[in-house]
């Protein structure tokens, strides 16, 4: 393993102008990020904004139209074998083997990986109690939950226990409970000091797991940081939502000079951007103006993510 | 070879769902050739236009080699784009350090498994019935492979670059089927017209079935040597345009 030269040696993934084209379209426009080791790293963004194409050009499964990539210093360019046996990989949609059972999933993929046979059965072992799978160990994959099909492509990712684990929108499609398992799985696997690297559209998924974050829009990076740095930077700490009449509204419009950072009108309420929601809804009584409904509540990456990349829906 | 590791996945697969296959690859033979080559041949009497053997002899070679043909062309169709589009199991192995090159000799290799266990039974019920006149007829076990083979690795070729699967259906009909039907399976091409004689000797199922009658049935000529070179040229095109697309297709 050569080390890399532009950056310390715990960064496990270093790229720099890292552009990814499909013919006239461009995916993924001169990036530039590094992940160091035991970190969760994370990128955000709306559905096509590059996030996914820049994980398969770190899984080495889609080579980089130009820039620089290092994954744990090697180039996926050229040393692609090397770099994937140390990586686990768990993709947007499962493609786990239909036609073999949940264990015999887990032994085939620990095989291509070239784990001994030892070594695998007792990894295995552990793994399908990770997840939490021992009832299913011998049942076949399609009739599994898509919560317990995660877990499985999840204790897959890690059969040849990876340095760096990438995670496509880990729990798209999961519901609560099955999200909120996955979640504390990542979080375990986190504490035990393994590097993952999630791309996410879900906002509280970013909160809870990662401790910086990229923002993607539009094949750009367009904010970075850890999430209370992004609240900070671009958000306020606390968010008034009110619903109000229409005749209230025209009277908040008239007079909402100090109440707020920045305000924001959307056809069913209106947001305030304030430090203090409270000292905020008490002015606005004070000037007369009665609210349907009122809530304070901290700003989260949600607000942050909206406030960056706009609020028009992108498809 | 990591490849080996793709055909240990399949033998798994198939050990399981088809136990009863080897049963069924011994039936196919007994049926085809009881039904059709003793059937049809005991009313066929003449034998000069067959190079001096009965009917039945020059068909159950014709369609040894057609099975294995249309074997591999099957194989490379459904089955891949399922692995390509639908499971997408070829997704799964490209993260691991599993080249596209190890997937891609691995499926084939698993394939040339597939053709043994159709071909081994089906000549060993051709020499039951009496229709194989040489020991050099066990050489026509890894030439029906090698045709299936080149078949298979064209058609996988082809099926990497396909987005959807409704192209099979025309090739079926429109390319295998005339295949089987006209590259001397069922009567020697002299029977065509020239320029259907052309074309056939164009096919890889000529070539193969040519072959496979020179080793069971009649003697080996220089020409066999065409006929060979034919169907490992094809097999290494198909091998290296094969890699190339699956590597385009897996790895955009």
């Amino acid at each position: 393993m050569t080390p890399s030269a532009s950056s310390g040696s715990d960064a496990l993934i270093v790229a720099s102008g890292l552009s990814k084209r499909f013919e006239s379209l461009i995916a993924v426009d001169g990036v530039e990020f590094e992940v160091r080791r035991g970190e969760v790293f994370g990128f955000l963004g709306p559905n096509g904004a590059g996030k996914t194409s820049t994980m398969r050009m770190i899984g080495c499964t889609s080579p980089r139209t130009s820039g620089e990539l290092r994954v744990m210093g090697m180039d996926p360019a050229t040393h692609a074998s090397e770099i994937k046996a140390r990586l686990g990989v768990v993709p947007q949609a499962d493609n786990l083997d239909i036609e073999l059972t949940v264990r015999e999933n887990l032994e085939m993929y620990a095989r291509y990986f070239d784990v001994p046979r030892d070594t695998a059965a007792e990894r295995i072992d552990e793994l399908i109690d990770f997840v939490q799978l021992r009832d299913k160990a011998t049942s076949k994959v399609d009739p599994l939950s898509g919560g317990m099909k995660r877990r499985l492509t999840i204790a897959r990712a890690l059969v040849n226990r990876p340095d760096l684990i990438l995670l496509d929108e880990p729990t798209t499609g999961l519901d609560p409970q099955a999200r909120h398992l996955v979640w504390e799985r990542l979080y375990r696997l986190k504490q035990s000091g393994v590097t993952l690297v999630i791309t996410t559209h879900y906002m509280d998924e970013a909160e809870q797991l990662c401790d910086r974050l990229v923002v993607m829009d539009k094949a750009k990076i367009v904010a970075e940081g850890s999430p209370r740095q992004l609240i900070e930077r671009y958000s306020t700490r606390e968010v008034l939502e009110l619903r109000l009449t229409d005749p209230a509204r025209k009277k908040l419009a008239a007079s909402l000079d100090g109440l707020a950072e920045r305000a924001e009108w959307l056809p069913d309420r209106v947001l305030l951007y304030t430090p203090s929601g409270d000292t905020a809804l008490a002015s606005i009584h004070e000037r007369g103006i009665e609210t349907d409904s009122a809530l304070v509540r901290r700003a989260t990456l949600e607000d942050v993510f909206l406030t960056i990349t706009g609020r028009s829906l992108i498809e | 070879m990591r490849a080996r590791k793709i055909v240990r996945r399949n033998w798994l697969v198939h050990w399981r769902s088809r136990r009863s296959s080897l049963l069924l690859s011994v039936l196919t033979p007994v049926m085809f050739l009881s039904a059709m080559g003793l059937g049809l041949g005991s009313l066929v009497q003449e034998r000069n236009a067959f190079g001096g053997v009965e009917y039945a002899a020059f068909f159950a070679t014709g369609i040894l080699a057609a099975s294995c043909m249309q074997t591999g062309f099957f194989s490379a169709t459904y089955p891949v784009m399922s692995k390509i589009t639908w499971q997408r199991n070829y997704e799964a192995l490209v993260a691991s350090p599993l080249s596209v090159r190890d997937i891609f000799l691995g499926e084939l290799s698993w394939m040339g498994i597939v053709l043994a266990q159709l071909a081994i039974p089906f000549l060993a019920v051709m020499t039951l019935f009496g229709f194989v006149h040489s020991f050099a007829a066990v050489l026509a076990i890894p030439v029906v492979i090698l045709l299936g083979l080149a078949c298979a690795a064209a058609t996988f070729a082809f099926t990497a670059t396909l987005q959807t699967d409704e192209p099979f259906t025309w090739m079926f009909r429109f390319i295998v089927t005339p295949l089987f039907l006209l590259s001397g399976t069922f009567f020697p091409i002299a029977e065509l017209p020239s320029w259907a004689q052309v074309l056939a000797h164009l096919t890889p199922l000529f070539h193969g079935v040519e072959l496979v009658r020179m080793l069971t049935l009649y003697d080996l000529e220089v020409t066999a040597l065409w006929h060979l070179t034919y169907l490992l040229v094809l097999l290494a095109a198909g091998i290296m345009l094969g890699i190339r697309n699956l590597e385009r297709r897996l790895l955009p």
